[in-house]
């Protein structure tokens, strides 16, 4: 995954920590499609999307995305098999 | 190249965390970077910002941005590529450019701890001009090795090229001695680097990274 374009969960932290309320890229993320888990600071992001786009990086599968809508985020989490917060 | 130190209003900062600068133009545009934070914990936080001619924020932060002026910051980020400093096991910088920032943190942090797990520094940069922070990292007592890839200095005895398994090999500690890993740089940069070590026999779960996009 040498794309140049593709970040890792840190670059996203601060945009998680306003949708949680707390610090997230230490926080164990279990995929819903291939069942891989690892820290959230591991997951694969892209943020040159309309918005933010977090996949799986063992099987691609888009686990979060987040966009911005004036004042408010929407966040679909609907990828995600568990979120150990 | 410029380090700006922040007036903030938190209960400080680990080692390798990053904070999010918000720029509000006059008109409601908005602009957000993130910022490793260069300085150890206890010291305010200091970004230190590559200026990028064509970006949108760190021309402004670089030329225009004086002493005692006000704008939005967001942080201290980050509870996974962080060393807090009372960790035993010896520990591995990896640096790629400005990836260097988050680990001089750490260095400035094992220096202020004094801390007794050996650290080593590999720092591979284009040219000796763009090491940043040179003289305080031969001054912290860490193990440093750079390698300029892309012009060297008259008689270098150095490295000279991008980090591949053989240098790895002569500059990490052994993958027996358990070492933590921190590599910080550009998304190929820290691919090559970690993939490199996992092929020395390190554990992936003992090798945190950082990817920074150079969005300027």
């Amino acid at each position: 995954m040498s794309d140049p374009r593709v970040l890792d969960g840190n670059a996203v932290g601060g945009l998680l920590h306003d949708v949680f309320g707390a610090e997230v890229t230490a926080v164990p993320c279990t995929c819903g499609s291939c069942g891989a888990r690892g820290e959230i600071a591991r997951l694969v992001v892209y943020v040159d999307c309309p918005g933010v786009v977090v996949r799986c990086p063992a099987c691609t599968q888009v686990l979060i995305t987040i966009v911005r809508v004036h004042e408010h985020a929407c966040v679909d989490l609907s990828g995600v098999g568990r979120l150990e917060l | 190249m410029k380090t700006l130190e922040l007036d903030v209003d938190w209960d400080g900062h680990r080692a390798g965390q990053h904070l999010d600068v918000r720029l509000t133009a006059e008109d409601g545009y908005q602009a957000q970077r993130s910022y490793s934070i260069a300085s150890a914990p206890g010291e305010r936080p200091a970004i230190t910002i590559e200026r990028l001619d064509d970006g949108e924020v760190s021309p402004y932060l670089v030329d225009e941005l004086r002493e005692g002026d006000v704008f939005e910051v967001r942080g201290p980020i980050g509870g996974y590529f962080v060393w807090d400093g009372d960790e035993p096991e010896p520990v591995l910088l990896v640096a790629g450019g400005s990836g260097v920032v988050p680990l001089a943190a750490m260095a400035r942090h094992w220096k202020r701890v004094g801390s007794s797990a050996p650290m080593r520094l590999l720092y591979s940069a284009r040219s000796w001009d763009e090491v940043i922070y040179r003289d305080e990292l031969e001054h912290l007592g860490i193990g440093v090795t750079y390698t300029l890839t892309r012009e060297q200095p008259e008689r270098w005895q150095g490295y000279a090229r991008r980090i591949d398994d053989e240098l790895l090999s002569e500059v990490a500690f052994p993958a027996s001695e358990g070492p933590r890993v921190y590599v910080c740089g550009s998304t190929h940069f820290v691919d090559a680097a970690a993939d490199g070590l996992v092929r020395l026999g390190y554990d992936p779960a003992s090798i945190r990274t950082e990817r920074f996009g150079a969005t300027g």
